[in-house]
């Protein structure tokens, strides 16, 4: 039991930020994001026993956190698709301007389909590989590395042909 | 590897390098600054990525975890308690059993151990005391009757024993006191014409609503003294 609890503590420690931050990007609510790792963790706890390889932990989590948002979906069906920009997190950055930078690159983010964000997501975050993502997502390495290149790619024509407007609101 | 395949393996992974991919940075200076500004963008996107994490998460966290393993826990003493209860009641019905069943499997143990229990108290040589009259009395309780007195009856009571209620006769026999008990027919315990151990012998007579049994030592002649009572006795039901 207090082997157990140990474990479980030192999960939450190392990985919750983690987890909370690939839950935001998934569902863009603070509040649903928080009760999507409240949720993931209270499963990871109830089956603790089954996580073998402490090196696994990470995406093992990250596949129950995504299961836990797809019945969502099953349980109630409402458009997630159309990206509100209310909805995106004011945080307090450590200046105003990376403040602006990180909010002007946000909401490009979040405007990425969610097909592409995805696997960003679990790339910069997760530090995940190609091959492992492949694996989370039930996919194939190259469909994951040709939307990891999407979306770049998208990111970056955004950065590069806005940067008047940038200015504008660095100045 | 042409300028579209590099191209599209740096945007795919901006940290990913093999030999292709150096041989290529290191060719032409577009590349390396293709290489940097993807590098640069992807420092964004990291920052861009790292939203602030609630302060209190990893608390809450912690608090459903123990409130869950508490429930957990919680139920197992319910279970706990729930078979020790089981435990118990298993106890108090083997105790139950035990104390109120029938000790004696036929009527022949009982008889025989109903007498060695009180033979001490009568004496073979005691002065005769109950009339027929107040035998009949007595006889009345399980609907029986003497027509008429026979032997010397030294004594004549209700008894309980092991839980039945009986009329104990004591006759003068002789060497020892003959008994006679008179018992309600009990579905628990087993009828036995004849039976005996080492010093004592007795016959039981079965009747519609009672057992009639006849206990003397080895030297009475039982026989005699069961057709005695056989002749006398009357139901009167």
């Amino acid at each position: 039991m207090a082997t157990k609890q140990v474990r479980y503590e030192a999960l939450v420690k190392a990985l919750h930020a983690d987890l909370y931050r690939y839950s935001y990007w998934l569902c863009h609510d603070k509040h649903i994001a928080e009760d999507l790792v409240q949720e993931t963790f209270l499963r990871a706890w109830r089956a603790l026993d089954s996580l073998k390889d402490e090196k696994a932990a990470k995406s093992w989590l990250i596949t129950i956190l995504r299961r836990e948002n797809a019945r969502r979906f099953e349980r109630k069906r409402f458009e997630m698709s159309e990206y509100e920009e209310a909805n995106i997190t004011d945080v307090k950055a450590a200046s105003n301007e990376q403040h602006i930078e990180n909010h002007w690159l946000r909401e490009k983010i979040a405007q990425l389909p969610a097909e592409y964000r995805e696997p960003l997501v679990l790339q910069v975050i997760g530090g995940f590989s190609g091959e492992e993502i492949a694996d989370m997502l039930s996919l194939n390495k190259n469909t994951v590395m040709t939307r990891l290149f999407r979306a770049r790619n998208q990111l970056k024509e955004a950065v590069d042909n806005e940067p008047k407007l940038r200015g504008l609101d660095n100045g | 590897m042409d300028d579209l395949q590099f191209r599209r393996s740096i945007l795919a992974d901006p940290n990913h390098r093999d030999d292709a991919i150096n041989a290529k940075i290191k060719q032409d200076p577009v590349n390396k600054k293709f290489t940097q500004d993807v590098t640069a963008l992807d420092d964004d996107i990291a920052q861009a990525l790292n939203i602030n994490v609630p302060s209190e998460l990893v608390n809450k966290l912690m608090l459903r975890q123990t409130f869950a393993s508490h429930q957990q826990q919680k139920s197992k003493t319910r279970m706990h308690l729930a078979m020790a209860a089981s435990v118990a009641i298993v106890m108090g019905l083997m105790i139950n059993i035990m104390l109120f069943s029938s000790t004696y499997k036929n009527l022949g143990d009982y008889a025989i151990a109903h007498v060695n229990h009180e033979a001490e108290y009568f004496s073979n040589q005691s002065e005769a005391a109950i009339s027929l009259a107040s035998l009949n009395e007595k006889m009345a309780v399980f609907n029986g009757r003497f027509a008429k007195a026979f032997g010397k009856l030294l004594f004549a009571d209700y008894c309980r024993f092991d839980g039945n209620k009986s009329l104990h006769l004591v006759f003068q026999g002789k060497t020892s006191p003959v008994n006679v008990f008179v018992l309600p027919n009990n579905e628990d315990i087993k009828f036995v014409a004849q039976f005996s151990d080492d010093k004592l012998q007795g016959r039981s007579l079965h009747f519609k609503q009672s057992n009639v049994i006849v206990v003397g030592d080895k030297q009475e002649p039982i026989n005699l003294w069961q057709e005695r009572l056989n002749q006398n006795i009357s139901w009167s039901i």
